[in-house]
């Protein structure tokens, strides 16, 4: 095991990736000279010259539909959004051309392209930088959407994403890029898409959070064993597709569930997974599915509600408390 | 100060007492521990002592009345003094009442934790099968309760949901299957069609015809915790006891100087039961081994830095034990008050789970009850529990001679993971000395 931080780990996967992978590239604002707004590509371009890491103009619209005539060409392309937020100029490229060419095609053009960079809020960046576009995203059918919450999963699953025959929408976090964790060291470090971990095995609540929410739900269910409960957290790590079934087989064994997204609430993913979890475990829920979101609001930019604005640790705790029926 | 004395809780079951006799007049001049009536409760006839010196200003009832507990029984305090302020306090309950109104168990019950706790009680089941449907139309059941019920065969119409807005949910069921399983009279799983139901209740109202007949009384929260917590606590912790006598004579003199200091300064009085918390706190602080739990799941025996003091309070459902903090900080009076305030709250259900969790030691008094000596079960996760006897006239020999003694037995429940002979009788030796020279507890 080595210690990586999130950023070297997503940079030891693309550099793996195009080293066993001609077709593979690089491309985005500020990905090549200056390495990488946030040094996540830092001395690709030395390795791979400007052929493959490829610095573009700030015109999103433009570079992403270049990906996807790159990927229907054969190629593989990797598209770095400095975030997720600036991904919305593009939203024409993304939702109506890379996730529907294949279908619409009849199979005779593939799109394999990664979409990456970082995703939700990151504090005091106000309301147009701090969305959380997983739920928008997920919505589209021939989109994949991972959201790797710790360095590990972010190589295994990176790999996996840009083998991937289809688009796949990678969301990082500035927040995250400089934390460190263990990444194996085994050659060729896949992590299938669709897969979801149970980072702790847990008999009274299960909480169910992706991304940086995953950590919330770690020391959640810290602060319930201390008082004699037990939780499982679950990290589904990709979106979609959602591994259900790993939640209801845990839900199955807890009867309770407290999902943690720091997306906006309305028709979100912790909506969908609420939906998904009465469909198929309805006869085991003890009680009603909590889950616990960003306010239904933009992003405010004063620290104090910017802080209020994200999912609580507070109110995830007490909304396990409610569902144990606890309080 | 006149000082009002109530009909105390004389058995676990007592609700009411009746005043069979009274032994005293009025005008007449008492003593700590005089007993001035006889009242008859549910078990037996019993004395009824009272705790402090004065005139028996007045009795409020007369013989053959009943009254609850916590009722008013006399007055005592100086001749001629105005006693119309604590008859207004008393108002209504004082009064003999007939049908006397036992407190009836709420629909819902909190499940309102009893003893204090660093573990959480584990989601407490609420015990239903009541022989007729509880809820009238929609029954709210969670939907895992539903299965439950159905694989089971339990009616849910006849179970009292635990969560909120009377919700029944998974550990309904659970209790009801335990219940079930009991060997009640309802020991089979109720059946729906209405029938048979009719002919249990009719059933229930006449003897069975064989067998010795019983009241099936409905198991509270509060015991249940009891229960869990107890039956945890003694067949987990290994106990062994150490009894010691202590001479009571310079505690009684220095009580009683107190109590005249107190009364000057319109402090409330201190009780023996003060002078034991205080003498157990002093000593918990020189012997951090007693004051201490043993934590399984942490892997540690926990020293503690604070000493909170537990004292059991028997209420109507069973017992609490409400804590004072910091004991070995505090006065006589404001450990006095304090436990005084503790205990009114414990009996009024007005105890927050502020007040009964975080101690680190518990004391338990059977002494008014005229018990000479008992074993206490240790209350987790102390490592100790002092059961503290009555004060008994006794002779004793002094230097060759037999004379005239005050003597009261205190015995340490010690849980022998954290607390060894030598420890337990060192602390012991602690208490006995501040109680048999009360003016070191100043010092």
């Amino acid at each position: 095991m080595a210690i990586l931080q999130y950023r070297e780990a997503l940079r030891a996967a693309m550099t793996e990736e195009m080293e066993r992978d001609e077709r593979v590239f690089l491309m985005g604002e500020e990905v090549a000279e200056y390495n990488g707004a946030y040094k996540v590509s830092e001395g690709m371009l030395e390795k791979f010259g400007p052929k493959r890491i490829i610095d573009t103009p700030i015109s999103e619209n433009g570079f992403c539909g270049l990906g996807v005539g790159a990927a229907m060409n054969g190629l593989r392309p990797i598209i770095e959004f400095m975030t997720f937020n600036f991904s919305f100029v593009a939203i024409d490229q993304i939702i109506n051309n890379a996730a529907k060419i294949r279908y619409m095609s009849g199979g005779q053009f593939k799109v394999p392209i990664v979409f990456r960079g970082a995703n939700g809020a990151a504090g005091q960046l106000a309301a147009t930088h701090n969305t959380s576009t997983e739920s928008i995203y997920s919505t589209v059918p021939g989109l994949k959407v991972i959201t790797p919450s710790n360095p590990d999963d972010a190589k295994g699953l990176l790999k996996s994403a840009i083998r991937d025959d289809n688009p796949v929408l990678f969301m990082e976090s500035e927040v995250m890029f400089g934390m460190k964790g263990e990444v194996s060291d085994a050659e060729d470090y896949i992590i299938p898409i669709g897969k979801a971990r149970i980072a702790r095995e847990g008999t009274d609540v299960t909480i169910v959070a992706h991304s940086k929410s995953y950590w919330i739900a770690m020391k959640v269910a810290e602060r319930l064993e201390y008082e004699g409960y037990s939780a499982e957290v679950i990290d589904p790590r990709t979106i979609r597709p959602l591994d259900i079934d790993t939640i209801v087989e845990s839900i199955k064994k807890t009867n309770r569930c407290v999902i943690i997204d720091e997306s906006n609430p309305f028709a979100s993913i912790s909506s969908e997974m609420t939906y998904q979890i009465q469909e198929r475990a309805f006869d085991h829920l003890d009680a009603p599915i909590v889950r616990i979101t960003a306010k239904d609001v933009p992003a405010p930019y004063a620290k104090n509600l910017i802080e209020y604005y994200m999912p609580q640790e507070e109110d995830a705790y007490q909304a396990c408390k409610r569902v144990m029926y606890v309080q | 100060m006149a000082i009002p004395v109530e009909m105390p809780k004389m058995s676990d079951t007592m609700e009411e007492g009746v005043l069979a006799a009274w032994l005293k007049e009025e005008g007449d001049t008492i003593s700590a521990g005089d007993v001035v009536a006889q009242v008859e409760t549910d078990k037996a006839t019993m004395d009824l002592e009272v705790y402090d010196d004065g005139v028996l200003l007045k009795r409020v009832i007369e013989e053959g009345d009943s009254i609850p507990i916590g009722g008013l029984i006399a007055i005592l305090g100086k001749a001629g003094e105005d006693v119309s302020a604590i008859l207004a306090s008393y108002s209504g309950g004082s009064a003999p009442v007939a049908p006397a109104e036992a407190p009836a168990p709420a629909a819902v019950e909190e499940s309102a934790p009893v003893v204090p706790q660093s573990a959480p009680v584990a989601p407490a089941p609420v015990v239903a099968p009541a022989p007729a449907p509880i809820v009238e139309g929609r029954i709210k059941a969670s939907p895992l309760a539903r299965k439950l019920a159905k694989d089971k065969g339990i009616d849910l119409a006849l179970l009292q949901g635990s969560g909120p807005e009377g919700r029944i949910v998974k550990r309904d069921i659970e209790a009801a299957l335990v219940s079930a399983s009991a060997p009640a009279p309802q020991a089979a799983p109720q059946v729906q069609a209405p029938a048979p139901q009719v002919a249990a209740q009719a059933a229930s109202m006449v003897p069975a015809a064989s067998g010795d007949s019983y009241e099936s009384v409905r198991i509270s929260q509060m015991r249940k915790t009891i229960a869990k917590r107890l039956a945890e606590s003694k067949f987990t912790n290994p106990h062994f006891y150490l009894t010691i006598d202590v001479d009571m004579g310079n505690a009684v003199d220095f009580r009683s100087r107190l109590n005249e200091k107190a009364a000057a300064k319109e402090l409330g009085k201190v009780s023996f039961n003060d002078l034991v918390t205080k003498a157990c706190a002093l000593s918990l602080r020189q012997h951090p081994w007693v004051n201490a739990s043993w934590m399984e799941a942490e892997g540690e025996i926990r020293l503690h830095h604070d000493v909170h003091v537990a004292i059991a309070v028997a209420v109507d459902e069973g017992l609490i034990t409400p804590v004072v903090k910091h004991a070995d900080r505090k006065g006589l009076a404001q450990i006095g008050a304090e436990t005084k305030d503790l205990a009114t709250k414990g009996r009024n259900k007005e105890l927050t789970p502020e007040d009964w969790s975080g101690s680190t030691f518990t004391t338990s008094n059977l002494g008014m009850f005229g018990i000479e000596e008992f074993t206490a079960i240790i209350n987790p996760p102390n490592a100790c529990i002092l059961a503290i006897g009555a004060i008994r006239d006794t002779p004793v020999v002094d230097n060759g001679a037999v004379v005239p003694g005050k003597r009261m037995k205190v015995t340490l429940s010690c849980d022998h993971r954290v607390v060894d002979g030598a420890t337990g009788s060192a602390f012991l030796g602690s208490v006995r000395g501040y109680l048999e020279d009360p003016v070191t507890m100043l010092l």
